[in-house]
């Protein structure tokens, strides 16, 4: 880490959110305070409610905190305007959510060079971009198929080479795998395993707990603040026999 | 019964649900059924008024009149025409009426008037159509239509005629005789109203005659006054002609019952001049003519306008309600249940929105009507018929019916799985566009892609703003000859021509306006899920907004174009006497107006779209 | 291991000790890293005893194995108890049967005693079995599509789910209850 790097991806301090006032006041995030280090996958739980997307929203720049700081790369973004706030989401953010939210009259590989073009790259550029992003997720030879075409787990791997376009210093991801099944879930996994690899930090929102146990951290949330952090890295412990009722 | 409150209350609550959806619709059919109403107004005004009044007034197939001897000083002598009225052919006949030359002078203002005698009973042939106040009475006179919109003159008010004070009974129609200034002369007229000739009397003799000893009126307009005061409002009481009005068991052989027994010669002055009908229907001039077209034109256009806004309406609403079907379905609705709520309402709203359009129609249309019945002369203008109020109904249920089957059937035929599953509508696909988008600025990158996902609203726009375009260019041309011609010889009725023009032009601009906010609203509604993901991925609020907002002026500025260039053809369409052809620089103003104000109208739809917050949205889309 | 699951494997035909072990690693994948190499061996002379199995000697003794274990020599070969035995086996009803009582009376008892606070209790367990979790799920990542061991894999992971999900129904119940009384 050189030290115009910020070791830090992303931190928050006092984070709030809050919605509604007097009697019907909620709570959605709750001074909450966040450190991600550059490269570090950390998965968010918490039971239905507990502000999980409301937190993403807040650091990736889709919505503004009530209260608290953010800081992104090094860089206060709680108080910036909308138009500053969406030159980050452009350049500095990338989102993947569990809808998928791809445009369904774009062929896979406008939806994936669209942020580009929104960055104002040029054509050519976004589209070699594009390409290569599709053949880092897999999905190379669907690229002008149109999404509904897809399968979920394709679509999401085209949302997440989307998310990648502009080199964003953070993915955030809300509920990735809520509409895959248990193959197509391995399939986002293993995706996220390579940007890990890859050095890309990564914030992943989700019910699964097979997300939970693979991220490097784990954060259970619950009423809008933090409650639990638990570090799964570590040796593994080779018991998979006892596991499988194998035992020797 | 419990059904029927249970259709009410799943209708009220779905209304509610949306109301700001369910306040567009209201907003779309009712200025398109104010529009339609318009429409159906103008055209009855226009259709054919002068075969309307020969009915309203029974008019006359033969106009026989003799004057007074210019050359000789003799007397007329009323005795022919009485005999005319035994005529083989002739099978009814009214007069003969005196009729005399004088002056009226009424708020300043002076002009020659020929006055008939007439009584109090309805004559059999030729009983002026009274279209406001009464019929003659004892020391009140009625006057002509176009001569008492020229002058000023509604029932109650005073005139002098020749220095006497009277009151005016009434104004009324007649078919026997071309409305003013156009009028045929049945006492002397000037021989020429100006330098072509035209307004030559028509009973003013031949040419090469000796000028005439008698004093003669020019341009005179008409007045009716009781037979027995004739005499004490004319300015020459001992120069009387007379006038008798025949009707025919043939009314085509008007003509030739005319030429049989026309006046031949000189020293066949003392013949009665015969004018057949058909004559006086050639008379009705180019003014007239124009009138009408104009008026028949502005109608349809006004009704493809009022169609094309609620074709974008119900269109995208009908999409919509395809899901809605199938959720109504997914929890127990019967097909015909969902049916009903849906039409239960739309028939609500398309009630109130046809009656807000009838009212809104009754109320603009006397702006026309009031203008158009002097103009043409035509017998009382029917300002809102039963059958106007029926078609502006129907239409509106029909409407309603419409939007309410196809998303039933299509519902009823998809499963209910399908129906819920399927987005709203699926966008289209323009692939070309897609691929040019791409090469362009991130403001037009949008507006290019928003535009390409419904083409056919996209179409319907540019077809919106070109009739808009077509209508306000033919009628900037119409008024630009308008002033040209009335520089140059002032007539009342060209100045009513150009007010009628201004009327269809603002209804025209009004509901092309309405027509842009509406499809501006439908197309933000539409992308909303869009628009969100856009912003999501780093298109700040002023790109999504001037996208937005340029999305519907690219299909106005098409329209515009198309607009202008259709805007002559149907100008020389309308008019295809004079043509003048509006100057280079109009056009390039109208369509660079239609810009600004396309931009101005879609800003703050735009505006307010771009700036909702984008994170619920995202969370509501999840499935 | 159960002697059943090596009686199965010899069904197909009749196989030497190291082929066995072969075809076990081959359906195992990184679950069977652990199992030793005599461990075949040492249920295969059960089996023997028991007259389930017979071994063969091959007539001429092959020159390239003869560095080999000496048992490796040997073929074995399902006697026709064996087969019985392995035709009843497939058709047996068994499930291993998760022992959720245990930790549930732990709780219970824990609370009722004032002992230890139950949520400790399931929080350390949570711990414990996403870190289970984390390895399996991370093995069956590493592992091809479509691998028989892959299966298995997936098998342990949405087991560990179930539990997991368990553990947080107990967590928020404990919860309550320890706010309510
Ligand atoms: N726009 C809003 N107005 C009022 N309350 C809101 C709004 N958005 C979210 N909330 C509230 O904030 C809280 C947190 O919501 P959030 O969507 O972040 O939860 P979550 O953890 O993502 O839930 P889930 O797991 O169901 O997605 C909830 O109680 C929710 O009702
Ligand atoms: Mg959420």
């Amino acid at each position: 880490m050189t030290t115009a790097e910020p070791r830090l991806a992303l931190a928050t301090r006092g984070l709030t959110k809050t919605y509604g006032d007097g009697e019907s006041l909620v709570r959605a995030v709750d001074a909450v305070d966040l450190e991600v280090a550059r490269g570090e996958t950390v998965a968010v739980m918490g039971p239905s409610g507990c502000g999980k997307s409301t937190l993403l929203h807040l650091v990736g720049g889709l919505d503004r905190p009530s209260s608290g700081e953010i800081d992104l790369a090094g860089r206060r973004i709680d108080r910036l305007g909308e138009r500053a706030l969406a030159r980050l989401r452009r350049t500095d953010v990338g989102f993947v959510f569990q809808a998928f939210h791809l445009m369904d009259e774009l062929t896979v590989v406008e939806n994936v060079e669209l942020p580009a073009l929104l960055a104002g790259h040029s054509p050519r550029r976004a589209r070699a971009r594009a390409m290569a992003l599709l053949d880092r997720v897999g999905v190379e030879h669907k690229a002008g198929s149109l999404p509904t075409a897809l399968s979920g787990g394709q679509r999401q791997r085209v949302a997440v080479a989307r998310a990648l376009s502009n080199e964003p210093v953070l993915v955030l991801a809300d509920e990735p795998t809520g509409n895959l099944d248990s193959a197509a879930t391995l399939d986002v996994l293993r995706l996220f395993e390579e940007l890990h690899e890859s050095g890309q930090t990564l914030v992943i929102v989700t019910h699964d707990e097979r997300i939970a146990a693979t991220a490097d951290r784990l954060i259970t949330m619950r009423d809008g603040a933090f409650v639990d952090e638990t570090r799964l890295t570590g040796g593994t412990s080779g018991r998979l026999g006892a596991l499988a009722g194998f035992e020797s | 019964m419990g059904r029927l409150l249970l259709v009410a209350r799943l209708a009220a609550r779905d209304l509610r649900r949306r109301p700001a959806e369910a306040a567009l619709l209201l907003l779309a059919i009712a200025a398109a059924t104010t529009t339609l109403t318009l429409g159906l107004v103008m055209h009855g005004v226009a259709g054919d008024p002068y075969q309307r009044t020969r009915e309203a007034t029974s008019g006359p197939d033969i106009v026989a009149s003799v004057a007074l001897n210019p050359f000789t000083g003799a007397a007329a002598d009323p005795a022919p025409l009485e005999d005319l009225a035994g005529a083989d052919g002739v099978t009814a006949g009214s007069g003969p009426f005196p009729v005399a030359g004088s002056e009226i002078e009424v708020g300043g203002q002076t002009a020659d008037v020929q006055l008939i005698g007439r009584s109090v009973e309805p004559a059999d042939v030729d009983q002026p159509a009274v279209t406001d106040g009464d019929w003659l009475r004892d020391g009140a006179v009625v006057v002509e239509a176009a001569f008492a919109g020229a002058l000023g003159i509604e029932a109650g008010d005073t005139v002098t005629l020749d220095g006497e004070t009277v009151e005016v009974a009434g104004v009324a129609v007649t078919a026997a005789m071309t409305p003013y200034p156009w009028s045929n002369c049945l006492v002397l007229c000037a021989p020429f109203r100006d330098d072509d000739g035209e307004g030559e009397g028509a009973a003013g003799g031949g040419p090469a005659r000796p000028e005439p000893q008698v004093e003669s009126l020019t341009d005179p307009g008409l007045v009716w006054v009781m037979e027995d005061e004739l005499t004490a409002f004319a300015s020459s009481p001992d120069a009387l002609s007379y006038v008798t009005y025949l009707q025919l068991d043939d009314p085509d052989s008007a003509q030739a019952f005319a030429d049989a027994r026309q006046p031949q010669g000189p020293g066949d002055e003392d013949k009665p001049f015969l004018e057949p009908w058909q004559h006086i229907v050639e008379q009705v001039t180019h003014v007239e003519r124009n009138a009408q077209r104009v008026l028949l034109t502005g109608g349809w256009l006004l009704g493809i306008l009022a169609v094309a806004s609620v074709a974008v309406l119900v269109g995208g609403r009908m999409a919509d309600q395809t899901r809605r079907v199938g959720l109504l379905k997914a929890v127990g609705g019967t097909p015909a249940l969902v049916a009903a709520v849906l039409l239960a309402e739309y028939v609500v709203v398309a009630l109130v929105a046809s009656a807000a359009g009838l009212v809104g129609g009754r109320l603009a249309a006397p702006a026309i009507t009031d203008r158009a019945a002097g103009l043409l002369g035509g017998a009382a203008a029917p300002s809102l018929t039963a059958g106007a109020v029926l078609t502006v109904t129907a239409v509106a249920l029909g409407v309603a019916v419409l939007a309410t089957f196809v998303p039933a059937i299509r519902a009823a035929r998809t499963s209910t799985v399908a129906a819920l599953n399927e987005s709203a509508r699926p966008p289209r696909r323009v692939g070309w566009l897609v691929a040019l988008s791409s090469r362009l600025p991130v403001v037009l990158l949008i507006a290019l892609r928003v535009a390409g996902r419904r083409p056919r609203r996209a179409l319907l726009g540019v077809a919106s703003v070109t009739v808009t375009v077509s209508g306000l260019v033919a009628a900037l041309a119409a008024h630009a000859e308008l002033d040209a011609q009335l520089a140059a010889n002032p007539d009342p009725r060209m100045e009513r021509l150009g007010d009628v023009l201004v009327v269809i032009t603002v209804t025209l601009v009004a509901l092309a306006a309405v027509n842009t906010v509406v499809s501006t609203w439908a197309t933000v509604l539409d992308v909303r899920h869009a628009s969100a993901v856009t912003r999501a991925l780093g298109a700040t609020p002023a790109q999504l907004s001037a996208g937005l907002s340029l999305a519907q002026v690219v299909p106005a500025f098409a329209g515009a174009v198309l607009g202008s260039i259709g805007g002559p053809l149907l100008y020389d369409a309308v008019d295809q006497e004079d043509v003048v052809m509006p100057p280079g620089w109009w056009l390039v103003a109208v369509v660079a107006g239609v810009v600004v104000a396309v931009s101005v109208l879609t800003l703050v739809p735009a505006r307010l779209a771009a700036r909702r917050p984008v994170a619920p949205i995202l969370q509501a889309e999840t499935a | 291991m159960q002697q059943e699951v090596v009686l199965a494997l010899l069904a197909k035909e009749p196989s030497h000790g190291y082929q066995l072990r072969a075809r076990l690693r081959q359906a195992l994948g990184p679950v069977g890293e652990a199992m030793n190499a005599g461990q075949v061996y040492v249920v295969l002379t059960r089996l023997e005893k028991a007259g389930l199995v017979t071994t063969e000697r091959p007539e001429r003794p092959n020159p390239a194995k003869t560095a080999k274990d000496p048992a490796d020599r040997k073929t074995y070969v399902l006697t026709p108890q064996g087969q019985q035995r392995v035709a009843e086996w497939l058709t047996e009803v068994s499930w291993p049967k998760p022992d959720l009582a245990e930790f549930h009376l732990k709780l219970v008892a824990a609370a009722a005693a004032g002992l230890a606070d139950p949520l400790g209790i399931v929080d350390t367990q949570r711990r414990e079995l996403l870190r289970r979790l984390r390895e399996a799920q991370r093995a069956a990542m590493a592992e091809p599509d479509g691998s028989d061991a892959a299966l298995l894999l997936e098998g342990i992971v949405l087991r560990l789910q179930a539990d997991l999900r368990w553990l947080e129904a107990c967590e928020r119940s404990w919860t309550t209850r320890r706010s309510t009384s």
